[in-house]
């Protein structure tokens, strides 16, 4: 029988395995036994003797080398790996998981990528130990699990606040009646079946919500419970005197495993070269949809909240600074442009025109826009763009399009690529390289000169990846919540 | 009925004869001194706010003295509400207002009785939905002068933050089209949405309805041709014995998936969901006078009987003159 601290090691029996443990004592010692279940693996393959880890800090890199070669690596060997879904391994894994999770808790925090990419790698590997198992046996360890973690029979939707708020699942994902979460099959026949006609009710439980909703939540919830966990981590950290030196050593080796696709994989599969974006001039073939209507001008409501809210940040962090989320560093215009010369003569007019083409045109009925403009760069509310005034307000990154979806609604007539990102300034930076490989492929440039207008590229690669959905990243991020206006109706 | 603004003399007339401070509902009287309050005294938007008042009496003294073109109260409660500091926790709100209708049939400027009307139906379906699926009871609905705000004070909603709450506005709208494939031991199985009477789909379903029996021939719709539009108004009579399955085909599956696809993102407006996920939102005080329209904003005791143009005006406007 697999024991549940096998997929989730926060559970009481992983907490068991971990006081069994005691101390850090001899946690970098050698486990023979380790080894030995490693090897004796029969779908196991190993290509070099030192890929088999042999203690506790080995297996925990292990564990994450998984999720980023099988994300990033195309030559990706599922067998190299084998050990990871073995049920024999349990203890040595919960160990693992703990060792982790305090790891990048104590030295990266809840809000970094470390911690983003350790939920992620959790939550896969629980869905690819359930399908190592037998139907009947996977069903009744999700059962297990998802008593254990609900708590009650009935649960309220609102208990899963903390999954929605950070988008783990979607409130129309969720089957629910009368303020409860319908999970079981008794449940579901007396609440629905007197509704359903021409259909069989057991059959329809079964494709709504049967093993794949259950399995859904069930790993949803455990990926945030790690989330939670390696919180708890840090703010305990923060109070304590000096961490264990093994965990930052461990620290330090994941943040190695997670650079090493950016040398050698690239991110952002799909899209050839790449680099760290830097500040070009604009290339308004690369705009998204949102920005190429706004561009146009507003005829219906909401032209303050276009131009202000949605074009300033975006033209502004375009130009000058539009690897902003990758790069996670809070900075103020005059960094990017000194003499604020681009801001003046590239970055305002853009805006300008744009409010110019409203309807009416904004500036005619509501010059003090002009002010706001300015406050959403950083220069606080004056008509003038001026130095001393800046960092008075603080310069807004682009809303995501979440955001625009919920703010401006008639902006957002999504394409192909809109559906890859989560920010109308992720789909400039990726498409900003396509257009400028069009334009090379095709020397018979249409006119628009954008061959020049293209950001320069270095080596390495961008991740845009990053950006899509996780969960926000530091201080700007870009679900942009610094936005919070507080207007009436 | 015509909608004028109201005159200085007539704002005096209504807070200093007609208006009762009892007549603002308990779920605000009750936590008066936590809310911050704003006011518009020329009309031209609410910049007289963090305003507090310890207790009804001091509000009704400033609003008889003070006779504001417009009043609001904040749908957060706070520690220092004169501050806006120390955020305790808002009411959730929906806005639906008559004239930004996404579908409307009226075709008015500003606000009529058709498209008030209309918002009274989309308002009576959130209702539902608020209830049935997501089981919330302290529910308070407000006409506000141009439309309705739709208030929830369930002590498990009320914490929530911006991105619960947006996706609270998304399932009640019904702004995602829900997915029709479904797999069970690998085999896969179509399900439409119409075919599922319970939860989400049945929302989206719901809504969808709704807006096919508003559509006309000028009504934009992403990628919806006008010979679609033709084809639903020809068809929707099907709908209303609920007959989907034959609706889908008279218009074409792949037509019928676009049409359905564009109502989705037209949903999206059917409150306003920059209300909804404000946390420091101000919303105009039920019982106050929307002076704009002429007309008092009010907490409705029965929507179905509810009518603004019996139950919502004041005394003043009768006695008009011209």
């Amino acid at each position: 029988m697999v024991s549940i601290s096998f997929l989730n090691p926060l559970s009481p029996e992983g907490k068991d395995t971990v006081r069994e443990l005691g101390s850090f004592e001899g946690i970098s010692q050698d486990i023979p036994e380790l080894r030995r279940l490693v090897t004796r693996n029969p779908s196991q393959e190993i290509a070099d003797d030192k890929e088999i880890p042999s203690n506790y800090l080995e297996l925990a890199l292990k564990r994450m080398e998984w999720y980023i070669k099988k994300k990033h690596d195309r030559e990706f060997n599922s067998r190299r790996y084998s050990f990871l879904s073995d049920q024999s391994i349990t203890r040595y894994d919960v160990i693992a998981f703990y060792l982790l999770c305090q790891a990048i808790g104590v030295k990266f925090g809840p809000n970094s990528r470390e911690t983003r990419v350790m939920v992620e790698s959790q939550g896969d590997l629980i869905q690819e130990r359930l399908g190592k198992l037998s139907i009947g046996e996977s069903r009744l360890m999700v059962e297990k699990s998802l008593q254990m973690l609900l708590k009650d029979d009935m649960v309220h939707w609102t208990f899963f606040q903390e999954l929605l708020s950070t988008r783990k699942i979607r409130l129309t994902d969720l089957v629910l009646d009368r303020g409860e979460l319908i999970l079981d099959r008794e449940d579901f026949i007396d609440r629905f079946a007197p509704r359903i006609e021409h259909r069989n009710p057991s059959s329809m439980y079964q494709l709504l919500i049967g093993d794949e909703l259950k399995e859904l939540i069930m790993v949803k919830m455990i990926m945030q419970e790690t989330e939670d966990y390696i919180k708890q981590v840090h703010e305990k950290a923060r109070l304590m005197v000096e961490p264990n030196p093994v965990l930052l050593e461990l620290a330090d080796e994941v943040a190695e495993v997670l650079a090493e696709p950016m040398q050698h994989y690239g991110y952002g599969s799909g899209r050839g070269g790449g680099g760290p974006m830097k500040a070009g001039p604009l290339n308004p073939l690369a705009f998204p949809p949102c920005v190429k209507k706004a561009l146009e001008g507003i005829k219906s409501g909401g032209r303050n909240d276009a131009i202000v809210l949605f074009m300033t940040p975006f033209v502004s962090y375009a130009r000058l600074y539009p690897d902003v989320f990758r790069m996670n560093i809070s900075k103020r215009v005059s960094d990017q442009d000194p003499q604020l010369e681009i801001t003046e003569n590239e970055v305002l007019p853009l805006i300008y025109e744009a409010a110019q083409r409203c309807v009416p045109p904004l500036f005619d009925d509501q010059p003090q826009e002009k002010v706001n403009i300015n406050a959403k760069l950083g220069f606080g509310m004056h008509s003038t763009l001026k130095m001393e005034h800046e960092g008075e307000t603080t310069w807004y990154t682009p809303m995501s399009c979440e955001k625009i979806k919920l703010h401006l609604p008639h902006l957002c007539r999504p394409d192909d690529t809109c559906k890859k990102i989560g920010n109308p300034l992720s789909y400039y930076n990726r498409m900003i390289w396509e257009v400028r490989n069009q334009d090379e492929s095709d020397s018979n440039s249409d006119g628009t000169g954008s061959s020049n207008n293209i950001a320069e590229a270095s080596i390495g690669n961008v991740n845009t990846n990053d950006e899509v959905d996780g969960p926000q990243i530091g201080v700007t991020g870009e679900n942009g919540k610094s936005h919070n206006n507080s207007g009436e109706v | 009925m015509d909608l004028k603004a109201a005159t200085l003399n007539e704002r005096r007339q209504y807070y200093r004869e007609e208006w009762n401070v009892k007549d603002i509902p308990d779920f605000i009287l009750n936590t008066l001194a936590h809310r911050e309050f704003g006011f518009d005294h020329m009309g031209r938007g609410p910049n007289d706010r963090y305003r507090v008042f310890q207790n009804s009496d001091y509000l009704r003294k400033f609003m008889r003295y003070r006779t504001p073109f417009a009043a609001y109260s904040s749908v957060a409660f706070y520690h220092k509400p004169r501050r806006r500091d120390g955020w305790i926790k808002a009411e959730l709100v929906f806005d639906v207002d008559a004239k930004d209708i996404p579908i409307r049939t009226c075709g008015c400027d500003n606000v009529c009785e058709i498209c008030l009307n209309q918002a009274k139906d989309i308002v009576q379906g959130l209702l539902d939905t608020l209830k049935g699926d997501l089981g919330l009871s302290d529910i308070h609905v407000v006409y506000s002068g141009r439309g309705y705000h739709i208030r929830v004070l369930d002590d498990g909603v009320m914490g929530m933050d911006s991105d619960v709450r947006s996706q609270v506005v998304k399932y009640i709208v019904g702004s995602d089209v829900p997915r029709s494939e479904y797999s069970s031991h690998g085999m896969k199985y179509n399900l439409e949405h119409f075919t599922i009477p319970f939860g989400y789909p049945q929302v989206f379903t719901q809504r969808v309805k709704q807006a096919l029996f508003a559509v006309n021939l000028d009504t934009e719709i992403d990628e919806v041709s006008r010979d679609i539009k033709k084809a639903v108004i020809k068809h929707r009579e099907l709908l209303e014995n609920d007959q989907w399955g034959l609706f889908r085909k008279e218009i074409g599956p792949v037509r019928y998936s676009r049409l359905v696809k564009g109502i989705a993102s037209l949903n999206l407006t059917l409150v306003d969901a920059k209300v909804s996920i404000d946390l420091k939102r101000i919303l105009r005080l039920p019982s106050s006078l929307h002076s704009g329209v002429s007309m008092k904003s009010t907490l409705i005791k029965n929507l179905e009987t509810f009518d603004p143009f019996q139950d919502a005006v004041p005394k003043f406007v009768y006695e008009r003159k011209d």
